[in-house]
C-alpha cells in the first residue's frame, strides 16, 4: 500500500536518529561541516592545480597541436600540415644520430656514475672513516656550480693548446703531442659523459647514502658475529637490503641523463661538427637558434623522443621489476 | 575577527590572485598612443653589448637636446636576442627599434611578411630628404623599399665591412724572423711563414676557431681568394660546398692542420683571439671590427699589423663579397612612436653629428652614411681602408631579388639555407679534426639544401609567382668582378 508524503518522511526521520552520528565525529572545528571540508580541498588544491595545468597540462597539450603544424613560433598558428613533422624527423638523419648519442651519454653516464657514487656512499658511511664532513662536501661541491661554469672550466682544462692537463703530461714527458679530447669524434662524448658524472656525483652519493642509512645496524651486528668479511657483508647484507631503492636511484639516473643539455651547449655546442648533438641540443637548435625558427618541427622531435624516452625507461623498469619478482622466487 | 564567510572569502580570494599570477599573461608595458608634447620613451634594441656604455653616452645626449624623450637602449647576447625578440613581438612587448639582420637582403620582406616592421615615416617629402645623406642607389625597391616607403636603411658600410682580413702578430713575426710588412700574400707563401713559426717560436701559426659557426673565420677569408665567402654559387645558381673550388680550399685548410700550423683544439673565436692578442698564435683572420676587439684586450695596432687574406699561388681567384645586407636597424610596427623613432634615426644618421663622431672614435664598425677615413686615423684602420679599396678584394655581388621581383614573396632560399643553417660548418669541422675527405658530406649536404630550393620554387612557380632557379643564376658574372647593375631588367 502506498505511503503518503508525511509517512516518509516520518519514517526518514525515525531512520536518522537510530543511526550513529558519524556526521557530528567528522565534523571540523568550522561551522558546515563536510561541505566545508569539501571547500577547504578545493581552495588548498587550486593553486596547485592552477599551475600544474598551467605548467605541465598546457605546454604538453600545446607541444602536441604546434608539432602539427608548420609554425615558427610568431606567426599565427594556421599551416596545419598534420603528421608531416614527424615524418621528416623519422626521415632526419641528424636527429636518429642525436638519439644514438643521447641514448649513449645516458646508458654511459649511468653505468659510470652508479657504482662509483655507490662505493663513495660505502666509504662515507663507514664508523672509521675520518673527515667524512670534509670529503663529503668535496663531492657536493660540483653540483652547486653552474653548469656554464663547469663547461667553460672544462673548456680550459682540457684545451689542447694549453689547457692544464695537457701541459702538465706534456712537461712531464708522459705525452708527446698534445691530445684534444673534446675535438674527436671518438672521444668527445665519452670527455663529456665523464664530466657531468664528475658534477653530478655528489647528488648520487647522497642517494645511495640514504638509502644505506635504512640498512638495520643488527644485520651487520649478525653478520659479524657470522665471520663475514666486509665484501661478504656489501655483497650479502647490503646490496641486497638497498637493490629497491637501487631500481628507482637508477631509472632517475637514466631519465635525468637523457635530458643532458646545459654541459654539450657550454663544453661542446654539439660538436666538433655534428659528434655530441643530443636530442634536447637538436630540439633547442630547431626550436630557437636561427631564425626563421622551427617551433613545430622541434615540438614533434620533443614529442617523438618523449615515447622513445618513456619506452627505454619503461623497459628498464619492467626488466628490473621481473628480476625482483624472479629474486624473491628463487628465495636468493 | 573574521568570521567563517569572511575566512572563506578571504581564502577564495588569495587563491584568486595565485592563479591570476600563474596565468597572468604578462602584458604590462603596452604604451598609450602618443599625445603631442607628451613625454616619450623609446626602446632601442640590439646585441651589440661592447656598445653598452656608448649607448648610454647617445641616450644621455638624446636626452639634453629632446627632454621629452628618454632612449632606453638595450643590448644582450646575440644568441639570447634572437632568441627573445621573437617572443617579445609574439607577447606585443617589442621595442620601438630594434637590431636584424639575419636575411640579409630579404630581410624587409621576411619582416614584412612577419608583420614586425612599419616604414620610418608616412612623409615622402622627410623621407626623400633623409636618403640624400646616402650615395644614390642605396635604397632599393623590393630590399628597402616598399610601396614607396622607407622600411630600411643600410647602417654598415659594406666596402670594408666583412670578413677576409689577416692579422699577425708582429712579437711573433719577429721571433720567427719574418717581416711584417712582407705578409705572406699566397697560400704557399702562408705555408711557408708557418713553417718557420713553428720552427723558430712557442708560438701556433694560425688561431683558428672552430666551435660552432666560428671557424667561418678562417673559412671565408681563404675560400674568398679561391671561389667565393658564400655557400651559394651566383654564377650557376646551386649551393656549393661541393665545388672543387671550396673542397679545395677546405683541403688546404687540411693541410695546414696535418702540419701543425693550426692552433689545436675546437676553440671558439674568444679564445682564438686571446691566443693572438697574447702571442700564442701568430696569425689571426677576420674582419675590421677586431680593431676594437683588439683594443678592448688592451692589444693595439702598434702590436699587430693587419694584411689582406693570401689567396691560391696560380689559380682563377674569387673575391669577398658585398651584397645588400648592410639593413640593421628597423621600426617596430608595434610601437606608438613612429614620429619620435624617425626624428632620433635622422639624429642618429647624422654624417658629422654626435652619433657618428662618437660611434667611430670607438671604431665600432664602418658607418654607410659617414666619411669613416676621417674619424677612423688609427693604423690599422687605414691599413683597413688601404687594402678594402684594393681592386678584386670585395667585389659586388647580383643580388636575385633585383632581377626577380618575385623573389620577394619566395621561401625557397630562406628554406633551403636554413634547414640545417650550420651545416657547412658542422660538416668542414667534424671532417677537418678527424681528418676526414669532406666530398662526401659536402655533396650530401648540397644536394639536401637543392633539393629543398629547386622543390619550393617549382611549387611556387605552379603558384604563380614569377620565380625560377633562373633568378639565381647570372652566368655572365665572375666571381672577382663587381656585377654590372645594368644587367638587371629593367623595370
Amino acid at each position: 500500500m502506498r505511503q503518503g508524503p508525511a509517512a516518509e518522511r516520518g519514517q526518514a526521520l525515525a531512520a536518522a536518529a537510530t543511526e550513529p552520528p558519524v556526521a557530528a565525529t567528522r565534523r571540523v572545528p568550522f561551522r558546515g561541516g563536510r561541505d566545508d571540508s569539501r571547500f577547504w580541498i578545493c581552495v588548498f588544491l587550486l593553486p596547485f592545480l592552477v599551475f600544474y595545468v598551467g605548467f605541465t597540462l598546457w605546454p604538453l597539450v600545446a607541444t602536441i597541436v604546434y608539432s602539427l603544424f608548420d609554425w615558427d613560433g610568431v606567426q599565427p598558428l594556421t599551416q596545419f600540415i598534420g603528421v608531416d613533422n614527424y615524418t621528416r624527423i623519422l626521415g632526419d638523419p641528424l636527429f636518429w644520430s642525436a638519439f644514438r648519442n643521447t641514448l649513449l651519454f645516458a646508458v654511459l653516464n649511468t653505468a659510470i656514475k652508479l657504482p662509483l657514487t655507490l662505493l663513495a656512499a660505502v666509504l662515507l658511511t663507514r664508523r672509521w672513516l675520518l673527515f667524512k664532513r670534509f670529503f663529503r662536501t668535496v663531492f657536493f661541491l660540483p653540483i652547486i656550480l653552474p653548469v656554464a661554469l663547469s663547461g667553460l672550466v672544462f673548456t680550459y682544462l682540457l684545451n689542447p693548446s694549453n689547457g692544464a692537463l695537457d701541459s702538465f703530461l706534456l712537461d712531464h714527458g708522459l705525452l708527446k703531442q698534445p691530445i684534444d679530447l673534446l675535438g674527436h669524434d671518438n672521444t668527445a662524448l665519452l670527455a663529456v659523459v665523464l664530466i657531468s658524472v664528475w658534477q653530478i656525483f655528489g647528488q648520487y652519493m647522497l642517494y645511495w647514502m640514504a638509502a644505506l642509512t635504512q640498512v638495520p645496524e643488527e644485520l651487520y651486528e649478525a653478520a659479524d658475529l657470522d665471520g663475514a668479511n666486509e665484501r661478504q657483508k656489501m655483497f650479502y647484507v647490503t646490496l641486497p637490503l638497498i637493490r629497491p631503492v637501487a631500481v628507482i636511484i637508477t631509472l632517475l639516473a637514466l631519465v635525468n641523463a637523457l635530458h643532458v643539455f646545459g654541459i654539450i651547449v657550454t663544453l661542446t655546442a654539439g660538436g666538433p661538427g655534428r659528434a655530441t648533438y643530443v636530442v634536447s641540443y637538436f630540439i633547442y637548435t630547431e626550436a630557437f637558434q636561427n631564425a626563421p625558427f622551427k617551433y613545430g618541427y622541434a615540438s614533434a622531435a620533443a614529442l617523438i623522443f618523449a615515447v622513445l624516452a618513456f619506452a627505454f625507461v619503461s623497459g628498464q623498469g619492467l626488466l628490473a621489476r621481473r628480476a625482483e619478482r624472479l629474486r624473491q622466487l628463487y628465495g636468493v | 575577527m573574521l568570521n567563517m564567510v569572511g575566512l572563506k572569502g578571504l581564502a577564495a580570494a588569495v587563491a584568486a590572485a595565485l592563479c591570476v599570477i600563474a596565468c597572468g599573461n604578462g602584458q604590462s608595458s603596452a604604451q598609450p598612443s602618443q599625445t603631442a608634447g607628451a613625454p616619450v620613451t623609446l626602446k632601442v634594441q640590439d646585441y651589440s653589448v661592447e656598445q653598452t656604455d656608448f649607448h648610454k653616452q647617445v641616450a644621455a645626449e638624446y636626452h639634453r637636446l629632446n627632454p621629452s624623450v628618454t632612449i632606453e637602449w638595450t643590448s644582450i647576447a646575440q644568441a639570447q636576442y634572437e632568441q627573445t625578440l621573437p617572443l617579445a613581438f609574439s607577447s606585443k612587448q617589442a621595442p620601438d627599434i630594434f637590431y636584424w639582420t639575419t636575411g640579409g637582403p630579404s630581410a624587409m620582406n621576411n619582416l614584412l611578411a612577419s608583420g614586425w616592421i612599419q616604414p620610418w615615416t608616412n612623409d615622402a617629402a622627410a623621407a626623400a630628404d633623409w636618403e640624400k645623406r646616402w650615395s644614390s642607389g642605396s635604397f632599393l625597391n623590393g630590399i628597402t623599399l616598399k610601396s614607396g616607403k622607407v622600411y630600411g636603411f643600410p647602417w654598415q658600410d659594406t666596402h670594408y665591412w666583412g670578413p677576409g682580413y689577416m692579422y699577425m702578430n708582429k712579437s711573433v713575426f719577429q721571433q720567427a724572423g719574418l717581416d711584417v710588412n712582407k705578409p705572406p700574400a699566397t697560400w704557399s707563401q702562408l705555408s711557408d711563414a708557418c713553417k718557420e713559426i713553428k720552427a723558430k717560436t712557442r708560438a701556433y701559426c694560425i688561431a683558428a676557431p672552430m666551435k660552432g659557426v666560428d671557424f667561418q673565420r678562417l673559412w671565408f677569408a681563404l675560400a674568398a681568394g679561391r671561389m667565393s665567402d658564400l655557400f651559394f654559387d651566383y654564377k650557376n645558381g646551386k649551393f656549393s660546398l661541393d665545388d672543387p673550388r671550396l673542397i679545395d680550399t677546405f683541403n688546404y685548410i687540411m693541410g695546414l692542420n696535418k702540419s701543425g700550423y693550426l692552433a689545436p683544439g675546437v676553440n671558439d673565436k674568444d679564445f682564438s683571439r686571446q691566443q693572438f692578442a697574447a702571442g700564442q698564435a701568430a696569425i689571426y683572420m677576420d674582419g675590421p671590427w677586431m680593431v676594437s676587439v683588439w683594443g678592448q684586450l688592451g692589444f693595439h695596432s702598434d702590436g699587430y699589423t693587419v694584411a689582406a687574406h693570401p689567396v691560391p699561388d696560380d689559380t682563377p681567384r674569387g673575391a669577398l663579397s658585398q651584397r645588400y645586407s648592410q639593413y640593421a636597424y628597423w621600426l617596430s610596427s608595434q610601437s606608438t612612436h613612429q614620429a619620435a623613432a624617425f626624428k632620433f634615426i635622422q639624429w642618429v644618421t647624422n654624417p658629422t653629428g654626435f652619433f657618428v663622431q662618437n660611434f667611430l672614435k670607438n671604431s665600432f664598425a664602418t658607418l654607410a652614411f659617414a666619411d669613416n677615413k676621417k674619424y677612423l686615423t688609427d693604423p690599422a684602420w687605414k691599413a683597413v681602408f688601404r687594402i678594402g679599396d684594393s681592386k678584386g678584394f670585395r667585389v659586388v655581388y647580383p643580388e636575385p631579388l633585383l632581377k626577380c621581383p618575385g623573389l620577394a614573396d619566395s621561401k625557397a632560399y630562406t628554406m633551403a639555407s636554413t634547414t640545417r643553417p650550420n651545416g657547412e660548418y658542422e660538416v668542414m669541422v667534424q671532417d677537418l679534426v678527424n681528418n676526414r675527405d669532406v666530398t662526401a658530406d659536402a655533396r650530401a649536404l648540397v644536394n639536401m639544401r637543392q633539393t629543398i630550393f629547386e622543390t619550393q620554387l617549382q611549387k611556387e612557380q605552379a603558384s604563380g609567382l614569377k620565380v625560377s632557379k633562373d633568378c639565381y643564376t647570372f652566368s655572365d658574372w665572375t666571381y672577382d668582378q663587381s656585377y654590372n647593375p645594368a644587367n638587371y631588367p629593367k623595370s
